[in-house]
């Protein structure tokens, strides 16, 4: 019967009571968005980094990671990518060539990052071959190149054309090869698309005189969020030659940056939070102060002072809990038509790839959006409850039946 | 058998720093049963007796028994119990919670007490139909004219089959008729129930319907008496 006058009470001054839900539905409803589209954004990032090079794991020889000299290299690598292959949790794997060299065309020369691949594996590892605006991923024929567009544009060269590619080889020579351009690709990120180009594995080998050696394994795992465990499988199978690296090992920037904007979001529900705190004491010490003379009826009657606090509390949870489910649901209904059509920042789009971030922004609703929604307004607002409360209790029954 | 008792009791208030004695050395003792009325002009300090009766207030001096156990000695958890339990109060302004339906307000202090909704229910609409209010049961206190507010009171008063009932000036608000009536309503609760009605009223209706009166003027009695 409390939470029943508790509810009615509520709706004696309709005007007011909708003013604050309404303030704390719409307050919610553009956080949670915002939240959705933040944590979207920051998973995008992070998974365009994974998707257009990293991978859940790397394999290399030890040191390879801080130092990546083409002579420290995976010797037998049959037997390492067999052994990686066997393992139930790698979905995909990509034997890679890594090298620093130099690029040149007819009109200009840049430094960049030679990767060679087994185009078939590497296709299940990235994004590459989807991220390809113009020409075909590779064919059979050895000497083909694959080219962001962002050096594209600075080499000044576009599909057939013919690019000079140099490298130091293991035996400390300088090698050459010449390429000709078969696919133009754009991933997210202008930085990798200027650095980053791809040929095939064997070709690569041949001029840095390799042999059948590998700079690095890049694998996929079937459960990302059990990454530490499967290293630490990974690292029991192969031996103290070999380190293994996980994607938030490889990009703890990223992974920073994930951090910083989970903690940034849950200081803006505090801050919504804080604003519905002062409404809700507003609105209850109206609603008390208005029925002085009620709560000195109730107190004569027998009304224990713990009933009163309770009434007073449940009224502001009361707000507060249809103003969230309101504000949940107006945050849901954003979130289910971003993710369908997607945020377009595409006028934004020169300086979100220098970030890594796509064009489009899908929201993400995980849990944590759902916890800050759903249980921060409540608590706030009890805890706003908690004065008009106590000076509802600290009234005295015959002071306040002549209260008019 | 005395249900109340007041032991020289009286009551001083503070006004803009000005002590004002409203209460002075009262002494008076309420049987069972009684049907009091307390009269006296305004000032005289009949909501104030009521008051200290009722332990809304405590006196500045003196002591208060209610069924030998002394009011100053209880906690405000203790007295609030006990008014729920052995108290029924009657305003002058009827004081019905107003979002409440008028066998809301009667199940009131039922539920104040912990009793299950379903006796609460089936209790306050006994009551109801006892004072011949049944009608009113789904109506809230805005839909009812004053009268029907009162009995709605009374009912909620009496719901706990209290030892006593305190009843601040319940016809001021009314016509004589709907105080008429209401006077007959307590005047039989008090004979087939035996509860206990104390009154402060400066009413003639009321006064004259007193089978105890008590005289109040400038916070002393001056007369007690048995009206036949």
């Amino acid at each position: 019967m409390i939470f029943k006058i508790a509810w009615r009470n509520i709706w004696r001054n309709k005007r007011r009571s909708i003013i604050i839900l309404t303030s704390i539905a719409i307050g919610l409803g553009f956080t949670m968005l915002y939240d959705c589209i933040v944590r979207g954004s920051v998973q995008q990032m992070l998974d365009n980094a994974i998707n257009s090079h990293t991978s859940h794991l790397q394999i290399n020889n030890a040191g390879f990671n801080s130092n990546k000299i083409i002579t420290n290299n995976i010797s037998h690598s049959d037997s390492i990518i067999n052994k990686v292959a066997s393992l139930p949790f790698i979905k995909y794997y990509s034997p890679r060539v890594l090298n620093f060299g130099m690029i040149t065309s007819a009109a200009n020369t840049s430094g960049i990052t030679l990767v060679g691949i087994e185009p078939e594996k590497e296709r299940n590892v990235t994004i590459i071959h989807k991220s390809l605006t113009k020409g075909t991923y590779f064919s059979t024929n050895p000497n083909e190149i694959l080219i962001g567009e962002k050096l594209a544009e600075k080499l000044e060269v576009d599909l057939n054309d013919k690019l000079v590619l140099v490298s130091s080889a293991t035996d400390g020579s300088v090698s050459s090869e010449m390429f000709r351009v078969v696919g133009i690709f754009k991933t997210n990120s202008s930085e990798f698309d200027k650095a980053y180009v791809y040929v095939p594995i064997k070709t690569a080998q041949k001029m840095l005189l390799l042999g059948d050696n590998i700079s690095q394994i890049a694998a996929i795992t079937d459960k990302p969020e059990n990454i530490n465990t499967y290293k630490s499988i990974l690292q029991s199978k192969l031996d103290y030659h070999f380190e293994i690296f996980t994607y938030q090992e490889l990009l703890p920037l990223l992974i920073y940056y994930v951090q910083i904007a989970n903690d940034s979001m849950l200081v803006m529900y505090i801050i919504i939070g804080t604003a519905v705190l002062f409404g809700i004491i507003n609105t209850l010490l109206m609603s008390v102060f208005e029925r002085v003379h009620e709560f000195g009826v109730l107190m004569s009657i027998g009304m224990r002072n713990g009933k009163v606090f309770r009434m007073v509390i449940e009224e502001a949870f009361i707000l507060s809990f249809v103003g969230t489910i309101i504000g949940f649901c107006l945050g849901l209904i954003g979130y289910y038509l971003l993710s369908i059509y997607g945020l377009d920042l595409s006028v934004f789009s020169e300086s979100l790839s220098a970030f890594g971030m796509s064009t489009i922004l899908y929201p993400k609703l995980d849990l944590g959006v759902i916890i800050n929604s759903i249980f921060i307004i409540p608590i706030t607002a009890i805890l706003g409850a908690i004065y008009p409360a106590l000076k509802a209790i600290k009234l005295q029954p015959t002071e306040a039946m002549r209260y008019v | 058998m005395e249900i109340l008792k007041v032991e020289n009791a009286s009551k001083i208030y503070k006004d803009n720093g000005i002590a004002v004695e409203a209460l002075k050395n009262i002494d008076l003792s309420i049987q069972k049963g009684e049907f009091l009325v307390i009269a006296g002009p305004s000032g005289s300090g009949k909501t104030t007796l009521l008051n200290l009766l009722g332990s809304l207030d405590v006196p500045s001096s003196g002591k208060i028994f209610l069924e030998g156990e002394e009011l100053s000695k209880k906690t405000k958890k203790e007295l609030s119990q006990m008014r729920l339990a052995k108290l029924g109060f009657v305003f002058q302004a009827y004081n019905l919670i107003p979002v409440l339906t008028a066998i809301e307000n009667i199940e009131f202090p039922l539920m104040l007490r912990g009793v299950q909704e379903r006796t609460r229910r089936q209790k306050a609409l006994e009551i109801m139909r006892e004072l011949g209010i049944a009608e009113l049961a789904k109506k809230k206190p805005n839909q009812m004219s004053g009268g029907q507010q009162q009995r709605v009171a009374v009912a909620r008063a009496i719901v706990n089959e209290p030892i006593i009932v305190l009843a601040d000036e319940p016809t001021a608000n009314l016509d004589s008729v709907a105080a008429d009536n209401l006077l007959d309503l307590m005047e039989r609760m008090n004979r087939e129930k035996n509860i206990t009605f104390v009154f402060s009223s400066h009413d003639l209706q009321v006064i004259q319907r007193g089978r105890r009166l008590i005289s109040l003027k400038d916070g002393s009695i001056i007369d007690d008496k048995i009206c036949e």
